[in-house]
């Protein structure tokens, strides 16, 4: 297939970009696999119900992590945050990149006054504070689901994959190549799917990889502050619980070093993803790649 | 088909600029010329960087609307053509770019230009028949296809890429064939070798080629007729021998005064500054009230 042979191509020319990948692979497959994490640890319990064992066990064999405030297994209780997170990046980088691609086509392809239009729209939400505008919002989501969560905060990042994403449409519309196209009879939604949409997909990447990491570290912000939403457990939401406990003076380190352990690492896995796609199609930086 | 007859009335090709007096910039002003497929000919477009080439050929491809005038094919407004009009039109006025480089799509393979022609204007109907007549079309612009076909474009040289615009333009023989500087990214021999292929079209499929260039020794080469361009209006037109041999315009003069003298003794004794060619301040400033966008 085209697709995989290009992304195979590209992945071959950085090797940040493998590690990235590779980092970011293990710890979906870990998200995958909690289910059946949880239920390992746990037996016949349930290590996530409240008061399954006793309260602020010291990591130990038994429950590697420890247990927290409420006498949960901690292990357990971090992989699953984790699949929350990804999720939720999942979820509003999707919604974003989408939102962004289209609006960046219809903007950057059709032009004239639809593209003022849009773009006014998208520079007027590029520049709104998000931040306290989250918080706001999330002070009405008390009881919201894990999906609600991923579109409330997309609503906020798609304007940077569109913003991307259209300068490099309108830098793409006027290579020959679409003229070529065009007096070769293919019309406009061909030419922008197979023309304008294979140059783009690194683009894409980077706008997917940059939205779907502001959307985990935007709900780890909130959370730490104690404004996050309820009913969803993400990691912000286990480093919020072991501040507010004072976990730390209990003895209880896990709770807060471990999340932060893997959003450090989710970070860097993002960050290689988007510098090492930027890395193979950078043309200032590609002279040397060739292929 | 006798009405194979394209046709420039009156073209104005005005783009929004900054920094101009009334905040545009007119690229082509009052451009008008016919031409015809039957007798095919090769009809040169000269005129230095800027002066309004490329414009007038994405005008004549359509894949500009001017600001005022109108381009016809067989009389009919080219922007305004029914379905079956419209893939006439196409069918028969293709382009040959200027830049081999980026006429190919980077994520694509060479021969996709090729069966995009074939699939796109149904040129063949199984795919036994396409490959024969890409291979056909590869010989005929003596490129061999087995070194070729299944490459990415910067597997290719310049030569090479620009020749498969060539077969592509010999697998649909369109009765007009605009040429947009096609050689002025080519080596000498490469250029003399497509310049033949060229006339060879002309005289074998019967194709009428506006052929757009700065240099004048192309259009030499290639005879036929040529018109003169400065600043976006068309000062000088007629058989290239007459016109070479008796300019009546000035900038037609200083043009060929600008080729590259080979006596040693004539080198260098003048030189020519562009921006003070005797028409400079007669073409902007004397142009027609512009016309109101559309
Ligand atoms: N899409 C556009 N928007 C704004 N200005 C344009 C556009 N296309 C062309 N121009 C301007 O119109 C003028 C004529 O450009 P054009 O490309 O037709 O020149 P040319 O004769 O083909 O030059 P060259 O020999 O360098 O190719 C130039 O001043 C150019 O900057
Ligand atoms: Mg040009």
């Amino acid at each position: 297939m085209r697709f995989l042979e290009a992304v195979l191509r590209t992945v071959r020319h950085s090797r940040r970009l493998a590690t990235g990948l590779v980092i970011l692979g293990l710890m979906v497959l870990l998200a995958l696999l909690s289910p059946l994490i949880v239920k390992a640890i746990g037996g016949s319990t349930d290590p996530l119900e409240l008061a399954a064992y006793e309260r602020w066990l010291v990591p130990g064999p038994g429950h590697l992590l420890g247990t927290d405030q409420f006498g949960r297994d901690v292990f357990a209780m971090v992989i699953s945050a984790l699949a929350v997170s990804l999720q939720i990046g999942a979820i509003a980088g999707l919604i974003s990149t989408v939102v962004g691609v289209i609006v960046a086509f219809v903007a950057g392809y059709k032009g004239g006054w639809i593209d003022g239009l849009l773009s006014t729209f998208t520079g007027i939400l590029l520049v709104i504070p998000t931040f306290p505008l989250l918080i706001a919002l999330s002070a009405y989501a008390k009881n919201v689901s894990l999906f609600q969560v991923g579109v409330m905060i997309s609503i906020f990042s798609w304007p940077f994959a569109a913003k991307t994403i259209r300068s490099q449409v309108l830098s793409l519309r006027s290579r020959p190549y679409v003229d070529l196209a065009r007096v070769s009879k293919a019309r406009d939604l061909e030419i922008i799917g197979t023309e304008l949409l294979p140059n783009l997909l690194p683009f894409i990447g980077v706008g997917f990889a940059s939205s779907a990491l502001g959307a985990i570290f935007g709900l780890v912000g909130l959370e730490v502050i104690g404004l996050g939403p309820g009913g969803v457990i993400d990691l912000g939401q286990i480093i919020f619980n072991a501040i507010n406990t004072g976990a730390l003076t209990l003895g209880a380190w896990p709770m807060f070093v471990v999340p932060i352990a893997l959003l450090t690492l989710l970070f860097a896995a993002l960050n290689m993803i988007n510098i090492g796609l930027e890395e193979v199609y950078n043309p200032r930086l590609r002279g040397v790649a060739g292929e | 088909m006798t009405d194979k007859v394209i046709e420039l009335r009156g073209v104005q090709q005005r783009f929004h600029a900054r920094g101009t007096p009334d905040g545009y910039l007119t690229a082509v002003q009052d451009a008008s010329f016919t031409l015809a497929a039957d007798p095919p000919q090769v009809v040169s477009l000269v005129g230095q960087s800027g002066s309004g080439k490329s414009t007038i050929a994405r005008n004549v491809l359509g894949l500009q609307k001017p600001t005022a005038g109108t381009v016809t094919y067989g009389g009919k407004d080219i922007f305004n053509l029914s379905r079956a009009e419209y893939d006439e039109y196409r069918k028969n006025v293709q382009p040959v770019f200027q830049d081999p480089y980026s006429i190919f799509n980077p994520f694509y393979r060479v021969d996709r230009v090729l069966w995009k022609a074939v699939k796109k204007f149904s040129l063949a109907s199984t795919r036994e028949a396409g490959e024969a007549l890409i291979e056909e079309s590869l010989k005929a612009v003596s490129l061999d296809p087995g070194r070729v076909l299944g490459r990415y474009p910067h597997q290719l040289s310049g030569g090479q890429r620009q020749r498969i615009m060539l077969a592509r333009i010999h697998m649909l023989r369109p009765a007009f064939v605009i040429a947009d500087e096609p050689v002025s990214m080519l080596d000498a021999q490469i250029r003399k070798m497509f310049l033949d292929i060229l006339l060879d079209f002309q005289r074998e499929h019967r194709m009428t080629t506006l052929f757009i260039t700065h240099d004048l020794s192309t259009v030499y080469y290639l005879g036929g007729q040529v018109m003169v361009i400065t600043k976006g209006v068309i000062v000088e037109r007629g058989p290239v021998s007459s016109v070479m041999h008796e300019p009546s315009h000035p900038y037609t003069r200083l043009l060929l005064d600008s080729i590259p003298q080979p006596d040693p003794a004539n080198r260098w004794t003048t030189r020519i500054k562009v921006d003070e060619s005797p028409d400079a301040d007669t073409t902007a400033a004397e142009a027609p009230e512009p016309r109101p966008l559309l």
